[in-house]
C-alpha cells in the first residue's frame, strides 16, 4: 500500500480540521480526494506529509510510518501545492534545477531529469524566463515541474488548476494521466468535480474533515437514489398540470421555470418515457430535450444535504 | 547540498534587487548625503583670521618694534595698512573687526563688541605691556641688554607637555559615518529574514516545499545563513572603500580590527533578521517592518540623527547603550580611531558577540522543530 491513514485527527482550538480521518491509496492509482472549499483536504495532505502537527492518529508511507525526517520516503514523494512555489529571482530552469537538486545530489542525473521535467510540462520555450514574466497558466506548469522533476513514485497535487484557463487545465490534466501510466501513483485533490471524474480511477469524497463516500465513479453514482436529470423545454407550459409529473412513478423532483422543466428520476431505464408519454397525454409540445446522468455533485448532494459548491 | 544551496542563495539575493537597493545604494546615497551636508559643520568650525587694518602714519614708522610685533601674527590677523580714512571706510562696511592707529599713543577703534575685537585687544594689551617692561629694566639697569634679560621679557616657556588622549584629532562628523556602517550591519537583517522566510514552510510556499525534501533543514539553513553573510560582507566592504576612498573619510589605520568589526557587525545584522522571522509569525512584509523599525531606533539612540544622543544615552541609560548592537558596532569604530587601547573596542565585541550567540540560539531552537502547528 502507498498511503494508509487510520483516525486523523486535527484541531485548531475548538475547530476539528480532520476528524478520524481514514484513507487508504493503492500503487498505480489516481485517487480523487473531493470536497468542498474547506472541508480539509489541505489539512489531510499537509498531515500526510508532516509538515502539520496533528492529534491523532497513525501515517504510513510505502508501509513505513512518516515523519519529518523519513528522507527515504520523502525521496520518493512529489508535491504539487495549491499556492505556485518557485523562486521570483530563479529562472524556470534554476527553478526545476534547484527543487529538483533538493532530491538528486548528481549532477548528470539531475541534469537529465530536469530536461525531462521541462520537456514534460512543455516550459522548453521559457527555460530563461522569470516566473514573473510566465503567465498563470505557464506558472503552473512550473510548479508542476519543481514537484515532479525528481520522478517520484507518489506524486500528490493539491488543487493543481486553480485561477487556470481550459486550455491548461486539460493540459496538466493530461499530463498526469501520463504520470500515471509512466507508474506513479497519484493523489489528486479538487474542489471541481468534472475534473476528478475525468482522471481519478477512484475517488474519496470528504466533508467536515472526514471521508464520506469512496469507490469509483460508477461506485459512487449507484450508491445515490437519483438516476437522469432530464430536461425539457415546452412550448406551452401554461397547460403542464406539475403534480402530475411528480406523481409519476420514480420521479424524485420536478421544477418549472419558464419554459424549463428539470425533473429528477430515480433509478429506472424507462422514465423518460413515461414523461414524454404523460406530455404528450397533457397535449404539451416539447422544444429541446437532453437528459444528464448524475454527478458527484448529487452523490455529495444526497449525502450532505448541501451542494458541493457551497 | 551545502555548497549547492549555498550558490543558489548567492543567486537569489544578488537578484533580489529590491533588497540589493536597500543593502547597499541605500547605504552609498546616505553616505553621500551625510558628507554633503555634514562638510558644512567642518568648515563651520575652521578658524578664519582676524581682519584687522593699521592707519600708516608718521608715529607707526617711530614704532618699528610694532611692526615686527605684529608680523610674527600672521596666523591670527589679516592685516591690511591703510590710510585712516580708507580704514574707517572698512570697518563701517564691516570688513575689517578695527583698526590700530598711532596718536601718538597705540589705539583701537571698534565699532562693536566681539571675539575678533577682543583677540585684537589681547594682542595690543600683551605689546604694551612688554614694551613698557623692557622701556623700565633698560631704564633701572642698562646692563639688563647685555645680560639677556630683556630678551626673556619677551619670550614664553611652556610649562605643560600636551598629552594626546586620543590616536586622531576630534571630528565632529565621522561618528555619522560610524553609525551608517552600524545601520548597514544591522541591514543585513534583510538579509537573515529572507533566508529564514525561504526555508519556513509558515511563512512561504518554497518554505514548505523546502521542509518537504529530503534534506536536513538545518544544513540548508547554515549554507542560506552563509550565503546571507557574504553578501552583507562584500556589501559593507563596498561600502566601507566608497566612505574611504570616494568620500576620503578616516577611520584610522587599524585595518584589521575594522575588517574584524565589519564580520561581528555583519553577523549580528544577518542573525538580528533571522532571529525576527524565527519567533514573530506574521507575512514578510510585517517582519519587515518591524526589522526596519527596530534597526533605525537603534541607530537613532546611536545618535545617527543627532550626534549628541549617544552622549546622552551612555550618561542616562547606560544599560541601553549596552543593550544596542548599533551602538556597539558605532562604539567599536569609535573606540578604534580615538583610544590608544583597545579595552572598550573588545568590550564592544565581545558584546556583540553575545548578541550573535543569543541570536542563533533562538533562531535554532525554533527552526529545529520540524512540524509546525498551522501553516
Amino acid at each position: 500500500m502507498v498511503i494508509n491513514v487510520k483516525n486523523l485527527v486535527k484541531r485548531y482550538g475548538d475547530l476539528i480540521a480532520l476528524d478520524h480521518f481514514n484513507l487508504e491509496v493503492q500503487e498505480g492509482e489516481i485517487l480523487g480526494l473531493l470536497g468542498p472549499n474547506g472541508s480539509g483536504k489541505t489539512t489531510a495532505i499537509n498531515c500526510i506529509l508532516s509538515l502539520l502537527k496533528y492529534d491523532k492518529g497513525t501515517i504510513e508511507i510505502f508501509d513505513q510510518p512518516m515523519s519529518p525526517d523519513a528522507y527515504d520516503i520523502k525521496r520518493d514523494v512529489g508535491i504539487v501545492m495549491q499556492n505556485v512555489a518557485v523562486f521570483e529571482e530563479l529562472t524556470v530552469y534554476e527553478n526545476i534545477d534547484y527543487f529538483c537538486g533538493l532530491y538528486i545530489a548528481d549532477r548528470q542525473t539531475r541534469k537529465k531529469r530536469v530536461a525531462e521535467a521541462i520537456d514534460f510540462v512543455g516550459l522548453n520555450d521559457f527555460i530563461k524566463f522569470f516566473p514573473k514574466k510566465l503567465s498563470g497558466g505557464l506558472l503552473r506548469r512550473l510548479n508542476i515541474a519543481c514537484g515532479i522533476a525528481h520522478q517520484p513514485k507518489l506524486i500528490i497535487l493539491d488543487e493543481p488548476t486553480v485561477a487556470v484557463d481550459p486550455q491548461s487545465r486539460n493540459n496538466i490534466l493530461e499530463g498526469i494521466q501520463k504520470l500515471n501510466r509512466q507508474g506513479a501513483t497519484i493523489i489528486y485533490t479538487s474542489h471541481y468535480m468534472e475534473e476528478v471524474e475525468q482522471i481519478a480511477s477512484r475517488i474519496a469524497i470528504m466533508d467536515k474533515g472526514k471521508i464520506i463516500a469512496m469507490g469509483t465513479n460508477e461506485e459512487l453514482k449507484k450508491k445515490i437514489k437519483s438516476g437522469e436529470h432530464i430536461n425539457l423545454e415546452l412550448l406551452n407550459p401554461e397547460d403542464l398540470d406539475l403534480e402530475a409529473i411528480k406523481a409519476l412513478p420514480h420521479i424524485i423532483s420536478a421544477e418549472l421555470t419558464d419554459h424549463q422543466l428539470v425533473v429528477k428520476s430515480g433509478r429506472d431505464k424507462n422514465n423518460l418515457i413515461a414523461i414524454l408519454d404523460h406530455l404528450k397525454d397533457q397535449n404539451i409540445a416539447i422544444g429541446k430535450i437532453y437528459s444528464e446522468p448524475p454527478t458527484l455533485n448529487d452523490v455529495f448532494l444526497e449525502i450532505t444535504g448541501k451542494e458541493l459548491r457551497d | 547540498m551545502f555548497l549547492f544551496n549555498y550558490r543558489y542563495r548567492l543567486k537569489c539575493i544578488l537578484r533580489d534587487r529590491q533588497l540589493m537597493f536597500w543593502t547597499l545604494l541605500f547605504p552609498i546615497l546616505l553616505a553621500t548625503l551625510f558628507n554633503l551636508a555634514l562638510s558644512n559643520i567642518t568648515t563651520a568650525e575652521e578658524f578664519i583670521k582676524v581682519p584687522v587694518a593699521v592707519v600708516e602714519n608718521d608715529q607707526l614708522d617711530a614704532n618699528p618694534a610694532f611692526t615686527t610685533a605684529l608680523e610674527g601674527t600672521d596666523e591670527l590677523f589679516a592685516v591690511q595698512y591703510t590710510t585712516r580714512a580708507e580704514a574707517e571706510a572698512l570697518l563701517n562696511d564691516n570688513q575689517i573687526s578695527g583698526y590700530i592707529v598711532f596718536e601718538p599713543d597705540l589705539n583701537l577703534v571698534v565699532n562693536q563688541s566681539g571675539l575678533n575685537q577682543t583677540i585684537i585687544r589681547g594682542f595690543l594689551d600683551d605689546f604694551l605691556q612688554s614694551s613698557a617692561t623692557i622701556v623700565t629694566v633698560i631704564t633701572e639697569n642698562p646692563t639688563a641688554l647685555d645680560n639677556g634679560i630683556v630678551a626673556g621679557v619677551s619670550s614664553r616657556s611652556e610649562y605643560l607637555t600636551e598629552v594626546s588622549a586620543s590616536q586622531s584629532n576630534p571630528d565632529p562628523i565621522v561618528n555619522y559615518f560610524y553609525t551608517l556602517i552600524a545601520m548597514t550591519c544591522l541591514y543585513g537583517g534583510f538579509l537573515g529574514l529572507k533566508e529564514v522566510v525561504a526555508i519556513q514552510a509558515d511563512l512561504s510556499d518554497v518554505g514548505a516545499r523546502i521542509n518537504l525534501a529530503p534534506t536536513n533543514k538545518l544544513t540548508v539553513f547554515m549554507s542560506s545563513m552563509l550565503a546571507a553573510t557574504t553578501i552583507q560582507l562584500a556589501e559593507l566592504l563596498i561600502l566601507l572603500a566608497f566612505i574611504i576612498g570616494v568620500l576620503g573619510i578616516s577611520f584610522g589605520n587599524q585595518l584589521g580590527y575594522i575588517a574584524l568589526t565589519c564580520v561581528i557587525g555583519s553577523l549580528t545584522g544577518v542573525t538580528f533578521g533571522a532571529f525576527i522571522a524565527s519567533v514573530i509569525k506574521k507575512g514578510e512584509g510585517f517582519l519587515t517592518g518591524i526589522l526596519i523599525a527596530s534597526t533605525m531606533t537603534m541607530c537613532f539612540l546611536a545618535g545617527m540623527m543627532y550626534a549628541d544622543m549617544k552622549y546622552i544615552v551612555t550618561t542616562k541609560i547606560p544599560i541601553l547603550a549596552y543593550l544596542n548592537p548599533a551602538n556597539l558596532i558605532t562604539d567599536s569604530f569609535y573606540a578604534l580611531y580615538y583610544y590608544t587601547s583597545h579595552t572598550q573596542f573588545f568590550t564592544d565585541i565581545l558584546l556583540l558577540c553575545g548578541f550573535i550567540i543569543v541570536f542563533s540560539a533562538i533562531t535554532y531552537f525554533v527552526l529545529r522543530r520540524q512540524k509546525y502547528a498551522s501553516l
